[in-house]
C-alpha cells in the first residue's frame, strides 16, 4: 500500500519523462530508400554476401507490396524515402562506451554497469541504429548462452542465424516485415542450447535518439530442447514534433520442452495532447512452438507510440504445446492502438489463452483485433479468450474484432468480450475517502489491469504500474 | 432488399425461414404474431423508431445453402431489438449470416442469439458487427453465436465484432465453437439411452433457447417440434 502511495506521488503532474534528446556525435547515412542504400547499410555492417542478397530480396519484395489498410487505423501518408535508415553514435574508442550514451541510458533506469545492474537482468541497449552495450556476456556465455547484439550474431554464429531467420517471420510476410528484413539495423540474438535455464532475465533495451530516423531491430530468440528463458523488452523516445517509425521484427523458435517468456514495456514517444509527433509502432512478432510441450508466453503492456499495429502471435506446432497472451493496451489524447494476437493450432492438444485489457481515454481509439484458427488435425486443441475494454470520457473508441476458425470437431474454442465504463459508484467510493479523481482512476484502471500486470516479471511491473498511471493523466475532470 | 420502418412506438415480429417445403405453416400454423417469410436469402434493412420494438426469429433449416443480411438501425431512443437465429447444417450445406446491428441513439438496447449445428462438410459463417455510435448513451448490446462441431471436415467460422464510440454503454459479445459434452452422454447412457438419442437430446437442449424468443404457448411448441424433427432427422 505504501509502495502504492508513492509511486502515486511520485507521478502526478508527470508528463512524458523520456522525451529528452541526447547530444551525442552520430553519423548518418543519406536520406531514402533504394539498393544502393541497402547496400550501403549492409558495407557498414561488413555484412557476408548471403545477408546482402537476404536485404535485397526482401527489398525487392517490399516494393511490390503495399501499405496494409485493414487496421481500425488512421495512418497518415508515410513518405519511406524521407527517412534515414541508419544512425549510429560516432565510435572514438571502440572498447569504451560514450560517457554521453551511458549517462542517457542511466537516466532511463538502465545501468549498464553490471555491479550495478539490477539484480539478475543482462541488458542489450540499443540507441537508434546500432547496440551499444550488452552486460554480463561472460557470466551468460559460462553457461554456454549466446546473448549478443544482431551485427555480432552474424559475424560470430553466422549458421546459427542462418538457419533461424525468417524461419517464423518469411520475408514477405507483411509489408513492414518486408521492409524491416530489407533495411533492419541491430538488436538482440539470444540463443539457449539444450536443458539450459538462463539464469538471469535477458533484456533488451531500445532508445530513438535521431530525429528524421527510423528504428528498425530484428531480434531473434531461439530456445533449444528443455531451455528456458524469460526475455523483457523496453524502449523510449525522445519528444519530437515529427513521426518517427519503428517497424520491428521479432521471431521466436521454442523447441521441444522449452520455455520461452517474453515480455514487452512498450512506451515510445505518443505525440502531443494534440496528436503532433509520436511514434508510428509497427511490429511483427511472432514465435513457433516448434516441438512437442514447448511453452511461448507473450505479456505486453503497451501505453506509448502515436499509432500501434502489433499483433504477437504464436504458431503452435508441436503436440501439446501451449501458448498465452497477456496484454493491456492504454490509449489516450489522440493515440490510436490496433493491437491483438494470432493463435494458430497445428499440433493436437494444443493449449491457448488470451487475455486483453484495454483502455481507452481522451480522443483515442482502442482496437482489439484476434485471430484463433484450429486446423483440421488439432484435435483436443483448447482456447480461451477474454477482451475486456474500458473506456474513460465520451470522445474514446472501444472496438472487439476476433475472428474464430474451428475445422475440428474435438477442439473448443471460447471467446468473450465486454466494454464498459468506470462506475461512477466506485469513483465516488475513492473520492468519498479523500482520494482525487485522477489517482482513484489509476487504482481502479490498476486493479482492473492485474491480472496481466501479476505476469510480468517484478522490476517490470513496477515499471508497469507507473505507466499506466501517467498514461492516463489528464484524462479525466 | 427488403426496407422495413417500424414506426414510433409499433412492435414489429418476424420469423425468417430457409425453407417453405415442411414447415407447419402448411398445417394452419399461426405463428402468433410473427409474420412469416420464407426463402433461402434473406436480405433486409430494419430501422427503428422511438419505442418501437423488433423480434425477428431466423431458421436456416437443412438440405440448401443460406445466407442471410441484416442491417438493422436502432434509430430512435428507447428502441429495441432481440435478433434470435438458428443455423443447421447437418451435410454440405454452407450457412451465411451477417448482421450489422447499429445503435445511432441513446437509451436503446439490442440483444442477438444464434446457435448452430455444423456437420458433414458443411461451413458455417457468421459475421455480426455492433456499432454504438458517438451519441449513443446509455446504450446496452449483447451478442452471442455458439456452434456445435461435429465433424473434422466441416467448419466454423465466427467473428464477431464491436465498435464502440460511446462510454456510458454495457456491451458483450460471445462465442464458442466445441463439441458435445461426453460426461453428459455417458451419464444418459449409463440410464440407458441410446447413443444417438442421447445425442439428439444434448442438440435440442442447446438450441432450445433460441425458441425464447417467442412467448409460451401452442405457436412456440410448434415450432420447437419442428426443429426438434429436423435434428432427429438429419444428424
Amino acid at each position: 500500500m505504501a509502495e502504492e502511495k508513492n509511486i502515486l506521488q511520485e507521478i502526478t503532474s508527470q508528463e512524458y519523462e523520456h522525451g529528452f534528446v541526447t547530444d551525442v556525435e552520430q553519423e548518418f547515412i543519406p536520406k531514402g530508400l533504394n539498393e544502393d542504400i541497402i547496400r550501403l547499410i549492409s558495407a557498414k555492417k561488413e555484412e557476408p554476401q548471403w545477408l546482402l542478397d537476404f536485404r535485397l530480396d526482401a527489398f525487392r519484395k517490399w516494393q511490390k507490396m503495399k501499405m496494409p489498410q485493414w487496421a481500425h487505423l488512421d495512418i497518415p501518408e508515410i513518405d519511406f524515402q524521407d527517412i534515414i535508415y541508419f544512425a549510429a553514435p560516432k565510435k572514438d574508442r571502440p572498447d569504451h562506451i560514450d560517457p554521453e550514451l551511458e549517462a542517457t541510458f542511466e537516466k532511463l533506469g538502465i545501468p549498464l554497469h553490471e555491479r550495478e545492474t539490477l539484480a539478475g537482468v543482462a541488458v542489450d541497449a540499443v540507441f537508434d541504429s546500432v547496440s551499444v552495450k550488452t552486460t554480463f556476456r561472460k557470466t551468460l556465455a559460462e553457461k554456454g548462452i549466446i546473448f549478443c547484439p544482431f551485427s555480432e550474431a552474424v559475424r560470430d554464429y553466422p549458421d546459427l542465424v542462418r538457419k533461424y531467420l525468417a524461419s517464423v517471420v518469411p520475408v514477405g510476410d507483411n509489408f513492414y516485415a518486408a521492409l524491416n528484413s530489407a533495411v533492419f539495423s541491430d538488436g538482440s540474438f539470444c540463443y539457449i542450447p539444450k536443458g539450459v535455464r538462463c539464469p538471469m532475465e535477458l533484456s533488451s533495451y531500445f532508445r530513438i535518439n535521431a530525429s528524421g530516423t527510423g528504428q528498425f531491430e530484428r531480434t531473434l530468440i531461439v530456445a533449444d530442447e528443455g531451455s528456458y528463458v524469460s526475455y523483457l523488452e523496453g524502449c523510449t523516445a525522445p519528444m519530437r514534433d515529427e513521426n518517427q517509425l519503428h517497424a520491428a521484427v521479432v521471431e521466436i523458435v521454442v523447441e521441444k520442452n522449452a520455455d520461452v517468456k517474453y515480455s514487452t514495456v512498450q512506451n515510445w514517444y505518443p505525440g502531443d495532447a494534440q496528436g503532433r509527433g509520436g511514434i508510428f509502432n509497427f511490429v511483427t512478432k511472432r514465435g513457433i512452438c516448434k516441438g512437442e510441450g514447448s511453452h511461448l508466453s507473450w505479456t505486453q503492456v503497451e501505453t506509448g507510440s502515436a499509432i500501434t499495429w502489433k499483433y504477437p502471435s504464436t504458431i503452435l506446432k508441436g503436440d501439446n504445446s501451449s501458448s498465452e497472451f497477456y496484454s493491456v493496451a492504454v490509449t489516450n489524447n489522440m493515440q490510436q492502438a490496433d493491437t491483438g494476437t494470432k493463435m494458430i493450432h497445428i499440433g493436437r492438444n494444443t493449449r491457448s489463452r488470451i487475455i486483453s485489457k484495454g483502455i481507452s481515454a481522451g480522443h483515442s481509439q482502442n482496437s482489439y483485433r484476434g485471430l484463433v484458427r484450429i486446423e483440421p488435425k488439432a484435435s483436443n486443441s483448447r482456447n480461451y479468450s477474454q477482451c475486456d475494454s474500458l473506456l474513460i470520457g465520451d470522445k474514446c473508441g472501444a472496438h472487439t474484432f476476433p475472428h474464430i476458425v474451428n475445422a475440428n470437431s474435438s477442439s473448443v474454442v471460447e471467446h468473450e468480450a465486454t466494454t464498459s465504463k468506470i462506475s461512477e459508484e466506485q469513483l465516488f467510493y475513492c473520492n468519498q475517502r479523500g482520494i482525487g479523481p485522477e489517482d482513484a482512476v489509476g487504482l481502479i484502471v490498476n486493479g482492473y489491469a492485474q491480472e496481466v500486470l501479476a505476469k510480468l516479471p517484478m522490476e517490470f511491473a513496477v515499471e508497469a504500474r507507473k505507466l499506466l498511471q501517467v498514461s492516463l493523466e489528464g484524462s479525466v475532470g | 432488399m427488403n426496407c422495413i420502418n417500424i414506426k414510433s412506438g409499433e412492435s414489429f415480429r418476424t420469423l425468417l425461414v430457409s425453407s417453405a417445403y415442411d414447415f407447419p405453416e402448411h398445417s394452419g400454423f399461426s405463428a402468433d404474431g410473427f409474420e412469416v417469410s420464407s426463402g433461402h436469402e434473406q436480405a433486409m434493412h430494419i430501422s427503428l423508431e422511438s419505442n418501437a420494438s423488433a423480434d425477428i426469429l431466423a431458421l436456416m433449416m437443412p438440405g440448401s445453402d443460406t445466407k442471410m443480411d441484416l442491417r438493422i438501425e436502432l434509430a430512435g431512443p428507447g428502441a429495441a431489438c432481440r435478433l434470435f437465429g438458428l443455423y443447421l447444417c447437418p451435410d454440405a450445406e454452407q450457412a451465411s449470416i451477417n448482421v450489422e446491428l447499429v445503435h445511432k441513439t441513446h437509451h436503446c438496447s439490442s440483444h442477438q442469439l444464434f446457435k448452430g449445428i455444423v456437420s458433414g462438410t458443411s461451413r458455417a459463417g457468421f459475421y455480426g458487427k455492433i456499432i454504438v455510435e458517438p451519441d449513443a448513451q446509455v446504450t446496452e448490446a449483447y451478442q452471442e453465436n455458439h456452434s456445435l462441431l461435429l465433424s473434422d471436415a466441416a467448419k466454423a467460422d465466427t467473428q464477431p465484432q464491436l465498435e464502440i464510440y460511446a462510454d456510458d454503454v454495457k456491451c458483450s459479445h460471445g462465442a464458442t465453437v466445441g463439441k458435445l459434452n461426453e460426461d453428459e452422454q455417458f451419464y444418459m447412457r449409463a440410464r440407458g439411452i441410446p447413443e444417438n438419442e442421447a445425442k439428439v437430446l444434448q442438440m435440442v437442449s442447446f438450441i432450445s433457447s433460441v425458441m425464447d424468443i417467442m412467448p409460451e404457448g401452442e405457436a412456440k411448441e410448434k415450432l420447437s417440434c419442428y426443429v426438434e424433427q429436423s435434428v432427429r432427422n438429419s444428424f
